[in-house]
Parts: structure tokens; sequence; C-alpha cells
């Protein structure tokens, strides 16, 4: 590292958490101590704005905290493992547990504060993570109760814990679990995946406070090691341009309908089919400016909240149900005539 | 005995494919016996799974089983692993 990078350590607290952690595990003693310092700080002021909203609460029922555990399987693949941190509990010297650990409370923010939403089940389920699961491990999943992470091999994919969005993605499958239950195949299971992107990108959004112009509108920004072509896994605003490996390929996804992949791997094509409504919930964020969480993000939590879905809906199933969450909140405005507009774009039509 | 496994879904939907032949390899008995449990515990047709989970197909001399994350026996993971990081 060199003597620049540490002055940046030293005097900026613009350094995001995830270098933060990177540098607290550095071989170098002054560079660690100095972002494990950060890191406290960090991690202080973080909880300060979690708790701030909070406490203009009334401190009545169980799910107006979150109640988060995170364990070490330890490169194991048993799960759960061992517990490592649990909630309140103070930062660990493991950058992979205080990112997790972060990331759970961050997308609890966004369900509770900008939706009254009580947690994944709506009524304060405990959020429970496993990290440095198998070794090398590329990936990350919701297993049906818990969130698992992968370190990553280093060669192609970095630690799963680095991107708050992937985070939230998968807790969202969570949500969808016990809400509109999309199948996890075909078309509803591309719109399963979409709804975890949606939401995922709103929980980077809201804990950043970044508006819709502001927005990385990317899955994994950071995810990928730093030898791979790309900026992240996946674009909401632009499908298909998130990277261009020799080693990866090339982002696959479609950006409309024009462009849909048939196809019998990964259940149909789920993480390449949800470019299209990812795309569509872009652009009407996009028409409707502003904080996206606020009015798009209200009238896609509102189709995936309403009861009105079927669990094998399509793409044009779900765009009528978005339609008609945007008419029964806001009437025939501005809101209905961008989803119209948005879906439109991509080339479905409700 | 040549084994190929096919590595679909996952949170990036990346699909990665290896084969390994083991004619040459000090290991074979380990290999094939690895091999051997793997199938045995295979299931005929493309399983679930979970949201994001890795899905994999095995193929041992020509006959495929499948299985996903995160339920896999000892034998498949250990053989999943071996070949796709030894395999071309």
């Amino acid at each position: 590292m060199d003597s620049s990078a540490r002055g940046h350590v030293c005097f900026c607290t613009i350094v995001p958490p995830h270098i933060l952690d990177r540098l607290a595990e550095a071989g170098d003693a002054p560079v660690r101590e100095v972002a494990r310092r950060a890191l406290s700080l960090d991690a202080r002021h973080r909880e300060n704005r979690l708790l701030a909203p909070r406490t203009a609460l009334p401190p009545t029922a169980d799910g107006d905290h979150p109640e988060r555990t995170v364990c070490d399987t330890r490169h194991s693949e048993t799960l759960p493992g061992r517990v490592v941190r649990r909630e309140g509990g103070s930062a660990v010297h493991d950058g992979s547990v205080n990112r997790a650990y972060d990331a759970l409370g961050a997308t609890y923010a966004l369900y509770r504060e900008a939706y009254g939403r009580r947690s994944i089940d709506g009524a304060g389920l405990p959020l429970d993570a496993t990290v440095h699961y198998g070794h090398d491990y590329d990936n990350a999943f919701w297993n049906g109760e818990r969130m698992v992470f992968g370190d990553g091999d280093g060669q192609i994919f970095n630690d799963f814990t680095v991107s708050v969005d992937v985070i939230g993605h998968e807790l969202t499958h969570g949500v969808t679990q016990y809400t509109a239950g999309l199948d996890y195949q075909g078309q509803s299971g591309a719109l399963n995946e979409s709804v975890s992107d949606v939401f995922g990108s709103l929980v980077k959004q809201y804990a950043l406070r970044q508006t819709a112009d502001q927005a990385d509108w990317l899955i994994g920004a950071g995810l990928l090691a730093p030898r791979v072509h790309g900026v992240a896994l996946r674009s909401l605003r632009e499908p298909g341009t998130a990277y261009d490996d020799e080693v990866l390929g090339k982002d696959p996804q479609p950006a409309s309908m024009d462009g849909y992949v048939q196809t019998t791997e990964d259940n149909g094509g789920v993480h390449i089919n949800s470019g299209i409504p990812n795309r569509a919930f872009y652009l009407v964020a996009a028409e409707l400016g502003g904080f996206a969480w606020e009015r798009a993000g209200q009238i896609w939590y509102d189709t995936l909240t309403g009861g009105t879905l079927h669990p094998d809906a399509d793409f044009a199933a779900f765009a009528a149900a978005t339609a008609a969450a945007a008419r029964a909140r806001y009437g025939e405005g501005r809101e209905t005539a961008a989803v119209a507009k948005g879906w439109a774009q991509v080339g479905v039509t409700g | 005995m040549r084994i190929r496994v096919t590595r679909t879904g996952g949170l990036a939907g990346i699909a990665r494919r290896a084969e390994l032949d083991t004619s040459a390899r000090t290991d074979a008995p380990h290999v094939h016996a690895l091999a051997r449990e793997a199938m045995a515990s295979g299931l005929r047709t493309p399983t679930f799974g979970v949201p994001d989970g890795f899905h994999y197909e095995i193929t041992v001399d020509g006959r495929t089983v499948h299985c996903a994350d995160p339920r896999l026996s000892d034998a498949q993971r250990e053989l999943i692993s071996l070949v796709l990081r030894e395999g071309a």
C-alpha cells in the first residue's frame, strides 16, 4: 500500500467501510490500528443513524428493532456455525461479520422505515446470517431461514459480504417467500429475482440517501475481483453491461422482451430475464425522480404484498398488478402513467 | 472414468462446466469411489434447491444426476469441488 492511501485512511472519514474492514485485517500494524479506530467510529455513527428514527417510534411490540445474529462456519458447510456477533454486540475483528451485521441492519431499516414492515415476515423475524461458508465459495444464498455468504475465491469474486445490495437481495428473497411467494422458475422466477434486485438496490440507496439519478443501480458493485473486466453482477439501468470478461463471458441480461432468453438452465434463466423487469423499475423510478424507494418502491412493495399476485405470475400479470397498485395509491396521475410507460419501454404490456 | 460437472444458478447466474478424465490420475481409485457415492445420492431430475443456490449436474460415463446447494452429500461436495478445480 502506498503512503497516499494511508493518508486517506487517517484524514478522511469517507472511506467506505468495506475498505476499512480490509485495512483492519492488513498485515501492516499502523494501518490496521487506524482502520480499526475508523471502523469503530463509523459503526457508532451508523448505529446512531439507525437508532434515530427508531427512538421516535413507540417502544412497543417486538420487531421494532432488528434481532440480528451472525454465525461463522469457519469454512465448513455445516450450518449454522458458531455465533460470533449478536444484536447490540460490539464490532469484532472480522470484516465479514461486521459487514453482514450492518447490512442486515440496513435492510431492516429500509423495510421498517420506508414501508412500515417489521422484518422479513412482517412480524419481527430474527435476521440470521452465516459467513465464511465453505472454501473459496463463490456464492451467497437464502436457504429459507438464513443468509449464507461465501468468501469468494479472490480470483473472480471477492467476499460476498462486500455489497450491501447483495445482502438486501438475499433478504428480499425472504420477504417474497412470506408475501407473493413467486415460483422460482420461468417468468415468475425472473420476477422473484428482479424483486430482490430492486429492493437490494433500494437498501443501498436508502442507506446512502441517494436519489434515483445519484444511484449506481448496480447489484454487486465491488464483488468482482480486480482482474475481472466488469463493474458488478447486474445493472438495473442498463442490463447486459455489468461485465464483459474472458473468463466470465459477457453479462447476458436482456433489457427488453425482444431479447428474452429461452433456456432450461438456471430455472429457466431467472438470473438472465430478470433484466427486463429490473429495467422497467429503473425507468419508472427515473421518470418519477427523487428517492426511488418512495413512490416507485412503494408501488412495487404494494404489488408484492397486496395479495393479488399469483405465485406463477408472468411479466404481463406483474405489470398489470403494478399499474393497479399505482392507481390504488396515487390515482390516475403521474405515478400510474410512469408505470405504464416503464413497462411499455421494455416491451411488456399489462 | 470421465466425470463432467455443470454448475448453474447462483447469485451471479453464471454457469461453469468442467470435465475430468481419471485415466492418468494416481488417485483414480479414490475419485472413482467418490463418483459412485455422489451418483448414488443424486436425483434423476433437477431439484429446486434454494433461491440463488447453485444447481449441479454430474455426469459419469454418460449417466447424469442432479443435486443442489445447500443439500449436498460429502461425496458430492468433494467431487464437485475437485472437478471444477482440476478439470478442463
